[in-house]
């Protein structure tokens, strides 16, 4: 926007350029007003196409940053407008806002304005510049209010969001603050509103007579508007209009050169009033015409004085007024503007002060309110934390407890396997110790049943040597339980099963108590009484033997020849010679054996001996097994 | 008779055996000869037969029982079979 108004403007300055060139180019009686007219159209023209396509590429530019589908548009439709965007990324116009456009805007316009009291105190101030001045001062004025008033507004929407942003969620109260001072801002922004319609009549004002003031040199002479005939001129007191000022000033410099002219002693003068040096050329030219018509020199002369005096006089003159009412307008203008720079000061000051005031309050409330807050969340946050802390505790404790009693488990088996490591120890060492003790004790164990052994032994045979003399030796029968009960205990103490089985079956007849009879009773007894009857016997037939077979036998055995020695045959007096035989040998088995193979009636006359030898022969065998344990343990013991 | 202490002794059996066979038959034989002289005297006028034949039925009766005493297996009327006699035999 303010690149449009400035290339306006320089445009707008560019098309007085040219106008102005023209003016001095072209000749003064030339017809200016119908160029005038066709010039006027075509910088129109010009102007407002030029305005208008850069609004448009401008406004384009910035449409098209907020909206994606026309900046699509833009960037591939338009001509140049690629170019145009790329330029304003660049720029960063993106970013842009409006209250930096306007912020560069017063800039440049504060510029704007230095640069105009330059030219103002440069001692080259127009009318119109003045005018241009004062505009642009109240504009300034009127900017700057309204920079003052968008400020305190976005000061105000700031704070507003600010503590929007702080207390959001807060009270009533607050709001209402906030809508108080909203108010209060808008008061402000009214005021300042207010101050600045004040400010714009006041800045009327002192216009109004500088615009009056303005014409009032053109209003000196009498401006003539009609197109003058050729070769024709204004008569004295009487001017062109202004346009056409300009142009006089190059025909002054052509008389200038003959007389004395008074162009350059004006020419400080004619540079800012044309009119002036209008006057002077036309004394010039009269000057001019007095030198061509030397006759009227003399005549010419004094008036020509009188008329050159009087310029000088009033060119003098106008100057002073002009320089008064510049001075005035400089201090009016001075005035007004530390005026307004005091009074808008003074709006700032107050604006700043309310400000300042109500954002303390507002702070100070929102430190109270943001202490309450705190006070109760605080309260909050202690209640829970009070609660989350007996949870915890009531979690931690049984937590404590549980581990407790995981660790007391863990110890007891710990301790467990421990006691059990050093019982393993220990006892390992307990067995090695028993080990060498039990090998002791073996040792002695097998020392002391090896004495055992051998008492034992000794004893043994000692029953068994009294055993067998009172049961087989002794020369009478006699009982021989006693000895037999010894050998038995003793036996029965090595816990020889042989032994003690042939003790046992011994032990259990009744041949301990009655003893055996010894052998020579025995063989006497079979030679004396046993013999004889059965030899007598020995013709009975086995069965069917009647008292005739008997007596018959008897008789007839008598008769026989004794046989001797070992006969062999199976007849009654063989078998009995074979025993007598063995009996003298002292083997009562075999002679036992021999009858016991006789039958019928001898077999019940041997019945009684047979028996007693028998019974013997079952004691011998029986010590005979037992001397072969003693023996073989006698053996084993050595 | 002998130095065995024992009254019975097995080979004094068949001694035993004839001393009362004899005994027997004199007291059998004796009874005969009684009767028969009384029946004689009494019956038959001091014939000699009568003596002679109780005499003989004495003496008979006495063998009979000795007979027996020495074979008890020999019952009249009763055999005993060869097998049996065999298995005790042997």
């Amino acid at each position: 926007m303010y690149r449009t108004s400035r290339l306006a403007l320089a445009a707008s300055r560019g098309a007085v350029r040219v106008v102005r060139r023209r003016l001095t180019t072209e000749p003064p009686s030339a017809a200016p007003l119908p160029p005038k007219k066709k010039r006027h159209v075509v910088r129109n023209i010009l102007l407002s196409t030029t305005v208008l396509v850069g609004t448009f590429y401008v406004g384009s530019t910035f449409f098209a940053f907020k909206n994606e589908a026309y900046y699509q548009f833009f960037s591939e439709r338009v001509p140049l407008g690629y170019s145009m965007l790329e330029y304003a990324e660049d720029n960063q116009w993106e970013t842009m806002t409006l209250e930096s456009a306007i912020n560069s805007a017063t800039q440049r316009f504060t510029s704007a304005q230095r640069y105009v009291t330059d030219k103002i105190s440069g001692a080259t101030p127009t009318v119109q510049d003045a005018k241009q001045a004062v505009k642009n001062t109240r504009d300034s004025t009127v900017k700057a209010i309204q920079d003052s008033k968008d400020r305190a507004t976005s000061a105000a929407a700031r704070i507003r969001t600010e503590i929007k942003k702080d207390a959001s969620g807060a009270n009533a109260i607050l709001r209402d603050q906030s809508e108080q001072f909203s108010r209060g801002v808008d008061d402000l922004i009214r005021e300042a509103q207010a101050a600045l319609a004040k400010g714009v009549d006041v800045a009327k004002l002192p216009i109004s007579p500088e615009v009056a003031a303005a014409p009032s040199p053109t209003d000196d002479t009498t401006v003539y508007n009609a197109p003058l005939p050729v070769g024709f001129e204004l008569p004295p007191g009487y001017s062109r209009p202004k346009p056409a000022k300009k142009p006089q000033a190059a025909p002054t410099e052509e008389t200038t050169a003959r007389l004395l002219r008074l162009s350059p002693a004006l020419s400080s003068i004619t540079s800012s009033e044309p009119i002036i040096a209008h006057l002077a050329g036309t004394i010039d030219e009269l000057t001019a015409y007095v030198e061509a018509n030397p006759a009227a020199t003399a005549k010419a002369a004094s008036v020509l004085e009188t008329a050159k005096s009087d310029l000088t006089a009033l060119a003098t003159r106008i100057d002073k007024v002009r320089e008064d009412e510049r001075a005035e307008l400089e201090a009016k203008l001075d005035d007004q503007t530390r005026e307004y720079t005091v009074k808008l000061m003074e709006l700032e000051m107050e604006a700043q002060d309310r400000l300042d005031g109500q954002e303390q309050e507002f702070r100070r409330f929102f430190d109270e309110e943001r202490g309450k807050l705190t006070q109760a969340y605080r309260e909050k946050l202690e209640n829970e934390l009070q609660t989350q802390t007996e949870l915890i505790n009531e979690r931690l404790k049984e937590e404590v407890i549980a581990q407790g009693i995981e660790l007391q488990r863990r110890w007891i088996r710990e301790i467990k396997v421990r006691v059990e490591e050093e019982r393993g120890g220990r006892l390992a060492k307990i067995d090695e110790l028993s080990a060498n003790l039990k090998r002791l004790e073996r040792v002695a164990l097998d020392n002391s049943t090896y004495l055992d052994e051998n008492i034992r032994i000794h004893a043994l045979w000692s029953a068994l040597r009294a055993l067998s003399t009172s049961a087989l030796a002794s020369p009478v029968r006699k009982s021989f339980r006693e000895e037999l009960r010894v050998l038995r205990h003793v036996a029965a103490a090595r816990e020889d099963p042989v032994a003690a089985a042939a003790l046992e079956s011994l032990e259990g007849s009744d041949v301990p108590d009655v003893g055996v009879e010894p052998f020579a009773d025995l063989a006497t007894w079979f030679a004396r009484e046993v013999a004889p009857k059965v030899s007598h016997v020995a013709l009975v037939p086995d069965q069917n033997a009647g008292l005739l077979s008997h007596l018959a036998s008897r008789a007839f055995a008598g008769l026989r020849f004794k046989r001797h020695g070992l006969v062999s045959g199976d007849d009654v007096l063989s078998v009995l010679a074979r025993a007598e035989y063995y009996l003298n040998e002292k083997d009562l088995d075999s002679a036992a054996r021999e009858l016991n193979q006789l039958g019928g009636t001898a077999k019940l006359l041997l019945h009684d001996w047979l028996e007693a030898a028998r019974r013997r022969l079952e004691v011998q065998q029986a010590l005979e097994v037992v001397q072969a344990q003693a023996t073989l343990a006698s053996l084993l013991v050595v | 008779m002998s130095t065995t202490p024992k009254p019975p002794s097995s080979e004094d059996i068949l001694g035993q055996k004839y001393d009362r066979c004899l005994a027997d038959f004199l007291v059998k034989a004796g009874v005969g000869f009684s009767a028969g002289v009384v029946l004689s005297v009494v019956l038959f006028k001091r014939r000699t037969w009568p003596i002679a034949l109780s005499t003989g039925f004495g003496a008979g009766i006495a063998y009979a029982d000795c007979d027996r005493s020495f074979n008890p297996a020999r019952i009249p009327g009763t055999r005993i079979v060869s097998q049996l006699s065999n298995a005790e035999g042997k």
